[in-house]
């Protein structure tokens, strides 16, 4: 070995033994590093000891607030499916695989788990649509008790009278 | 001594079944006497109650440990402040708690009410006198704090032994907000049974007239108001302690204190349906029972174990009971209302889409819409297993889709509802009073637009803040401006004025712009920017216009705890700005770990700095820095709306003039009717108005 294939084998060394740590992951475009990062959020944290996404895994009250070794082996595994080119569907159907439903931080929007996402917004639009008959009914109710309010002279009994009268004379 | 405390909670259970049993027989026979010794024994379960507190506080105070929850719960290095929360640290003492507050509660109303309302109080005193009952079944049979360590001796025979010291208060507990906020939370849990038990009471009782629905606004708005503060200070808590950078997770716990304040909110609201329109009757007590149940279900849910959450300090298998309770009440709700619907007819009558009660009905619709899907997000997991077996989970992400669009609305009709006049608002009064709010808050929408603010709920909320704050400027101002006119004086004193003339609609108004706040501040996260990094001495990292420069490191201490902290410069533009002190307290009696946060917080945002620890990769230390804008305006909105609401619950004062008629054709309906309750306060000292 020459002298200098020595220095260069040695620079290289020194130059790999100075990286920082996760050098050698696979490296991820900006794009796949954007979607990794959002793929990271949509699957909890399995460690047990938090209910964190792994992409934000902070571990509260623990001995590191930061991602546990479990997060971190999730987010690994995140950043190798994105680089090997998987789709979203199928990296998360992977994890949905390995650790089961609970694993997704929200219900998929499919099967029964898709009631979670359309009952907050169907029983509101019901609730609206019977708002909306009850407030009609209650403004046919009273016609002439309401245009009462405005002019509040005609003694009651007068508008239940002629409020009688009316209902007679309907078909 | 724990022999006292155990005898007091055994006696407070006689004697509040004395007072549900009695005050049964009592109404009845019609026998006054007996009616009385109920109400009396309901009011002696308080002091029978303050004597265990008292008890189990001065076993925490005099480090006596041979009760198994103060040795779970504390330790002689625990500062005094402390001794005292560590009474609510856990599932025996804070349901201990529970009974003191509601029979502190039951105190107040029976003694306040002892000559009052011979008819009705009866009725509440037998409905609070059920409620202990359960309560104290539980104090005593299921989770009694005054509990005992035994061991067995020589003989065989157990001992009673005292250890040396406690395994201590948890750390995320040891934080001076938390001697506050659960005190607070549950004075606004155990708070609405007082609003329960008179609407139970009136509909039971028939009781006639409308005085039941004034008393009942008035404790659901004091419950209300502590619920508010609870959760405001629990944000605050988790904000500054969990270390995390946000303030608001959707955990179980947290959505368990959102559920009845939402449907009390509705209830204050559509209240003024039956007072002024004497309309939406069963709505208004079923929102009431709604709230109450909502309160047991909370605590079901949270201590039952049935939803994963970050406060599970205080699972247990005491959730059979709550079912069971929860079962009960519904019961006994569905067959008073069942019995005495005819009593509850309204006299419902709307004369136009377009009118102060019709904003009400979508208030209600859409405040109903939030707590639906808060309730179905928490109980999803639970629902996905029944139906699939396998539990799903149901993050900040579904909460935040489903929950901002409807937040955005109900700022919308913050803003229109109390503009509105009753019955009928003609086109004209409407171009009239909302032109300038819209078309300014368009134009605020538009300037942040330019200036590169791109998130659309965030835009939506800035837009509808400046709406909301620009109605109620513009109530104040009409008012103030007629009151000044009147009476000579300058605009602020006309404001005040106005003010306490009215203090329900002004403090409602207060309240509003205190929300609006909280809106603005909550908007401010979609901004939010975070880095993390590893940092040794010399080293340093950016994060918006700060460098964070780490100084030292060192390890201070007490008897309490070890702690870890970084000594940080914060400089901007080259100049040292100030220095901050993450820190990381380990504390050697439970274990455990605690952050400590160093927060900068201006209004305009927040520098938020965590210790993190040291890297479990390399050992270095990581320091986490966030950039999040506005938060401190959720804090200054809660106190506006706690100020606003103290406020409200004031009683008119009597004006000195009475004020003329507003003048001619500049003012609409929402005008004319709003002098015509001046004109009313005059008269009338402490009537309640909108």
């Amino acid at each position: 070995m020459t002298r200098r294939t020595a220095l260069i084998l040695g620079a290289l060394l020194a130059a790999i033994a100075f990286l920082p740590s996760g050098a050698f992951a696979q490296q991820l475009t900006p794009e796949q590093a954007a979607r990794a990062k959002a793929l990271s959020l949509k699957v909890k944290c399995m460690c047990g000891g938090c209910n964190d996404p792994a992409g934000a895994c902070y571990h509260s009250g623990g001995t590191f607030s930061g991602p546990c070794d479990m997060a971190l082996s999730e987010i690994k595994l995140v950043d190798e499916k994105v680089a090997k080119g998987e789709s979203d569907d199928q990296i998360l159907k992977d994890f949905v695989a390995q650790y089961g439903p609970t694993v997704l931080v929200d219900p998929p929007k499919k099967g029964f788990d898709l009631a979670a996402w359309v009952m907050p917004v169907l029983l509101p639009l019901i609730a609206l649509v019977l708002v909306w008959e009850i407030a009609r009914r209650w403004r046919h109710k009273h016609p002439l008790a309401a245009a009462a309010g405005s002019a509040s002279q005609i003694p009651p009994e007068i508008i239940a009278r002629v409020q009688c009268d009316i209902e007679k004379d309907e078909p | 001594m724990d022999i006292l405390g155990s005898f007091a909670l055994l006696l407070a259970l006689i004697v509040a079944a004395y007072a549900f049993f009695a005050g049964i027989a009592g109404i009845i026979t019609r026998r006054a006497l007996l009616k009385k010794s109920a109400l009396n024994a309901g009011m002696a379960v308080f002091f029978l109650v303050t004597i265990a507190v008292a008890v189990l506080e001065f076993f925490f105070f005099t480090n006596n440990y041979s009760l198994a929850y103060v040795a779970e719960h504390s330790n002689r290095a625990l500062p005094a402040f402390y001794k005292f929360a560590a009474l609510w640290a856990g599932q025996e003492g804070s349901l201990l708690w529970w009974s003191w507050l509601l029979s502190a509660y039951a105190f107040c109303v029976l003694f306040l009410n002892r000559k009052k309302h011979p008819e009705l109080m009866p009725y509440v005193g037998v409905v609070i006198a059920g409620v202990q009952i359960f309560f104290l079944t539980l104090n005593n049979f299921v989770a009694n704090a005054f509990n005992v360590l035994a061991a067995p001796a020589a003989s065989g025979a157990m001992n009673v032994v005292a250890l040396s010291d406690g395994r201590g208060l948890t750390p995320l507990l040891q934080y001076p907000e938390m001697v506050i906020h659960p005190p607070m939370l549950y004075l606004g849990y155990t708070g609405f049974t007082i609003p329960f038990a008179f609407a139970l009471a009136a509909l039971l009782g028939r009781y006639p007239g409308e005085k039941w629905i004034h008393i009942t606004r008035r404790w659901t708005m004091i419950a209300w108001m502590f619920q508010t503060i609870g959760i405001i200070l629990g944000a605050h808590w988790a904000y500054n302690m969990l270390g995390w950078g946000g303030y608001w997770e959707w955990d179980p716990v947290e959505n368990a204190s959102l559920l009845p304040w939402i449907t009390a909110t509705a209830f204050l609201h559509s209240v003024m349906m039956q007072e002024k329109r004497g309309m939406m009757k069963i709505w208004n007590v079923w929102l009431v029972f709604t709230t109450f149940m909502l309160c047991i279900l909370g605590t079901l849910l949270t201590r039952s174990g049935a939803v994963n959450s970050v406060h599970a300090f205080a699972q247990s298998s005491i959730g059979g009971w709550f079912v069971s309770f929860l079962a009960i009440i519904l019961v006994v709700c569905l067959l008073a209302y069942w019995k005495n619907k005819d009593y509850l007819r309204s006299d419902n009558q709307l004369d136009s889409m377009i009118s102060r009660e019709s904003s009400f009905l979508f208030n209600n619709l859409i405040l109903l819409a939030a707590c639906f899907a808060v309730l179905w997000g928490t109980l999803f997991p639970v629902i996905s297993e029944w139906v699939q077996g396998t539990k799903v989970s149901v993050g900040a992400a579904f909460f935040d889709s489903v929950n901002v669009p409807i937040a955005l609305f109900l700022l919308f009709l913050t803003g229109v509802g109390p503009l509105l006049a009753w019955r009928k608002t003609s086109t004209d009064a409407l171009k009239r009073n909302f032109a300038w709010p819209a078309g300014i808050g368009l134009v605020a929408g538009a300037v942040a637009f330019t200036l590169g603010f791109r998130d659309f709920y965030a835009l939506m909320c800035l837009m509808l803040g400046v709406f909301v704050v620009l109605t109620i400027l513009l109530e104040f101002f009409r008012g103030a401006r007629v009151i000044a006119s009147r009476e000579s004086t300058n605009m602020l004193t006309a404001v005040g004025s106005l003010t306490m003339r009215n203090t329900r609609r002004y403090g409602g108004y207060i309240v509003h712009l205190g929300m609006v706040m909280v809106f603005i501040g909550i908007a401010g996260q979609a901004f939010n920017k975070d880095v993390r990094a590893e940092l040794k001495i010399g080293q340093s990292l950016r994060i918006g216009p700060y460098t964070i420069l780490c100084q030292n490191f060192d390890q201070p201490g007490n008897d309490n705890y070890q702690s870890q902290r970084a000594t940080l410069e914060v400089l901007r533009n080259g100049k040292s700005e100030m220095m901050l002190f993450p820190e990381r307290r380990f504390f050697p009696a439970s274990g455990e770990t605690e952050t400590i946060v160093a927060n900068r917080s201006t209004p305009l945002w927040d520098l938020y700095v965590v210790y993190a620890g040291q890297s479990p990769q390399d050992g270095n230390p990581v320091i986490q820095a966030h950039l999040n804008p506005l938060v401190k305006w959720i804090w200054f909105g809660g106190i506006v709306v706690v100020i606003g609401t103290l406020l409200a619950l004031l009683p008119n004062r009597r004006a000195s003039i009475v004020l003329a008629p507003v003048r001619e054709k500049a003012w609409d309906g929402t005008i004319v009717e709003a002098a015509t309750h001046k004109v009313a306060a005059v008269s009338t000292r402490g009537a309640g108005d909108d």
